[in-house]
């Protein structure tokens, strides 16, 4: 068993070094713009990418269940669905410079995920299979949020550029407003069902298993405030239709509360975390 | 019997546009003097590219000196003018210097304005000119198919096309920048002039539509709109268009600011989430500076607009940079191509020549056993393949290590003369 710990381990440090050295090019890329830098963090996210894969899949293997129970388990899904999404959403809306602002909030959730969290185990009573569908939706969520984040840090960025009317190499490397703001919502359009129907689901089983709604949990209540926040930003775009900039200022609102979440499950003991 | 790849002829740099001019040709006669140079066995291959900034012969010949004194004699004459009158214009390179040349020519990097789209096109023309006139041999192939993916790959990996150096093609990719796409995106220009007007044609060239016209002389307003297929409006009406559009233009002789922080604030609330976008020409200036304060505004008055032009020269010029390292390290990877294109006849008539022979020999021994089974004849077969390949190893070995060092030609030599093979196969002559 502790054998089998350590191969898991080592495929995701590999998988974690990949995903530094992609940072590094990627960011090397928005400063200096040379092709090779591109091509080498994109080369290194896809490597990293299948290394974390194989760990995913070695930790399920040696644990006999699904990898989603812990909280670092969960943090490593929750980047390793980051990655697919950014390499999709690099090709598909062809901004490379993603890569520069989803690398660095994944490697920073990488590397705090060994050290800083402990390990979480779930507490014997919410063990269901409510909880599987209920975690695996809220992570595919939380993934597509970290695009989400990473595009509305871009369009801040780019949007201070066209007001200064000062431009320097971010303006050139960023693509136009327009795309980060299509981008933006896309993501948030992607993750909000999820996180939706993963809080739900969490709500619905915590009624029944804990006799009460909202437990006093707070996890459970960062969540829901998290979730006001992202609902708030679609309703604003939706019926409101926001300009860009404000849905921006919450979604990097939303995602900090995200992280916030994460870490009061850490610090502060409750129900999900024992 | 060496051949040598060359380029020469003169350019923007090298010569007064009046010779330039007079030595370009049309496409007939270009067609001509390939056909003529060619019958007369001048050059092994000949491409001709003729543009108005530039005349010059790319060709692969044993002396290239009289190659091309030829093919500018042949190109003055259709003129009348005489090799001597050309000569001191002329500029030539041979090998390295001449490959560097085409990849820099055919990606815009020796044009007048570094860049431009259009070169690349020209050169391909020429060369399907040239290989319509059966002129074009393995080297030129070679030569001009990477050259024409090295233009590519500047034109995609760098932005040196795309930054633009002129204010009214500044402010259209700064649209672009706030937009994305410019399709639909409607416009107002407010008053008249030669920038404003030619931004608003830019504007439309990619995809704005409506454009309305505003002046305060109605006639003037009408003949604009006609002139740029426009739609005028009355100056009264400019605040209720100013919600409508997504771009306004102004370039006014006002003394007085006619577009008020007001006017944009109103101007925004209506339109829930589409940014506006000002371009400011007039000076003294016609928008408010504070516009640019109110969220979703963006204002650019000429002195930002002349601002964002500096950074776009200070970009290009890293970007053309970038451009030359990026063909300079093509150059590179096409001399170790050139050298093995050097090399690939002599060693597919090495391969031929002993296949040949275990053919025959194969088909003599086969003769002798008239009762070889189905497994007789394979293991033949498999025995005098296996001692062909071993045979050939290490010959084709040498000629390619040779050749990527730099002396091929002697080791072409040596194996042709071993094995008998037929002289003038290897190389890059003909």
């Amino acid at each position: 068993m502790t054998r089998a710990l350590g191969v898991n381990a080592i495929l995701y440090d590999v998988a974690l070094t990949a995903y530094i050295v992609a940072m590094a090019a990627a960011l090397g890329h928005l400063v200096r713009r040379r092709e090779g830098f591109w091509r080498l963090a994109l080369v290194a996210t896809q490597a990293g990418w299948l290394f974390h894969t194989m760990a995913i899949v070695v930790r399920g293997v040696e644990l006999g269940r699904l990898p989603i129970l812990t909280l670092p388990e969960i943090v490593s899904v929750v980047i390793w669905a980051a990655v697919l999404l950014e390499l999709w959403a690099e090709r598909q809306y062809r901004v490379r410079a993603l890569g520069a602002f989803v690398l660095p909030v994944v490697v920073a959730l990488g590397l705090v995920l060994p050290t800083g969290l402990r390990s979480l185990a779930l507490e014997p009573s919410i063990r269901s299979a409510w909880i599987w569908v209920h975690v695996a939706l809220a992570l595919l969520g939380l993934a597509a949020l970290v695009l989400n984040f990473a595009a509305a840090v871009m369009y801040l960025l780019q949007e201070r550029q066209l007001k200064t009317r000062r431009p320097s190499a971010v303006y050139y490397r960023l693509p136009p407003l327009e795309t980060l703001d299509r981008l933006s919502h896309r993501t948030l359009t992607l993750g909000f069902p999820f996180l939706t129907a993963g809080l739900l689901l969490g709500v619905l089983w915590a009624g029944a298993a804990w006799g009460s709604v909202l437990a006093w949990d707070p996890l459970a209540l960062f969540s829901v405030l998290m979730w006001l926040v992202y609902a708030a930003t679609l309703a604003g775009r939706t019926i409101g239709r926001w300009q860009g900039r404000r849905a921006a200022y919450f979604a990097v609102a939303g995602f900090g509360l995200l992280l916030l979440t994460l870490c009061a499950s850490v610090l502060l003991q409750g129900k999900h975390g024992a | 019997m060496t051949t040598t790849l060359f380029v020469a002829g003169m350019s923007h740099r090298t010569a007064p546009v009046e010779l330039r001019e007079s030595l370009a040709l049309e496409e007939d006669k270009l067609r001509e003097v390939l056909a003529g140079l060619a019958a007369r066995g001048v050059a092994a291959e000949l491409m001709i590219l003729s543009t108005c900034n530039r005349v010059e012969v790319y060709g692969v010949a044993e002396a290239p000196g009289e190659a091309r004194a030829a093919a500018f004699r042949a190109l003055g004459a259709h003129r009348g003018m005489t090799l001597a009158a050309l000569e001191p214009h002329l500029v030539a390179t041979s090998d390295e210097d001449a490959i560097r040349h085409a990849f820099r020519v055919a990606a815009s990097l020796d044009s007048l304005v570094v860049g431009e789209s259009q070169i690349l096109g020209q050169v391909k023309d020429a060369f399907a000119l040239a290989q319509a006139c059966r002129t074009v041999g393995p080297v030129l192939n070679a030569l001009m198919s990477q050259a024409f993916s090295v233009a590519k790959r500047v034109r995609t990996e760098t932005e040196i096309g795309r930054l633009a150096v002129s204010v009214s093609s500044t402010a259209v990719e700064l649209a672009r920048k706030i937009f994305g796409s410019l399709e639909g995106k409607a416009v107002l220009l407010l008053g008249a002039g030669e920038v404003a007007e030619l931004a608003a044609r830019l504007l439309m060239e990619g995809g704005a539509l409506p454009l309305y016209v505003a002046n305060r002389t109605p006639a003037r307003a009408r003949d604009l709109a006609e002139a740029l297929a426009g739609k005028a409006v009355a100056f009264a009406d400019v605040p209720a268009v100013m919600a409508e559009v997504d771009v306004v233009i102004a370039c006014t002789a006002a003394p007085e600011p006619i577009v008020r922080v007001a006017d944009a604030r109103a101007a925004v609330q209506g339109r829930r989430a589409r940014p506006l976008f000002l371009i400011d020409l007039g000076v003294p200036r016609n928008v408010e500076g504070a516009v640019n304060d109110l969220d979703g505004v963006f204002c650019y008055d000429v002195d930002d607009l002349q601002q964002v032009v500096d950074a776009n020269r200070r970009e290009r010029q890293r970007e053309a940079q970038r451009a030359e390292a990026l063909v300079e390290r093509e150059v590179g990877r096409f001399l170790v191509r050139l050298r093995d294109v050097e090399v690939v006849p002599t060693i597919v008539s090495l391969r031929e020549r002993l296949e040949g022979i275990r053919r025959g020999e194969l088909d003599k021994a086969l003769a002798r056993l008239p009762d070889a089974t189905e497994e007789t004849r394979q293991v033949l077969e498999a025995l005098s393949q296996a001692i062909v390949n071993k045979v050939l190893h290490a010959p084709i070995e040498k000629l390619r290590h040779s050749s990527r060092a730099g002396h091929g030609l002697r080791w072409i030599e040596v194996v042709s003369e071993v094995f008998g093979l037929r002289r003038g196969s290897g190389g890059r002559d003909r």
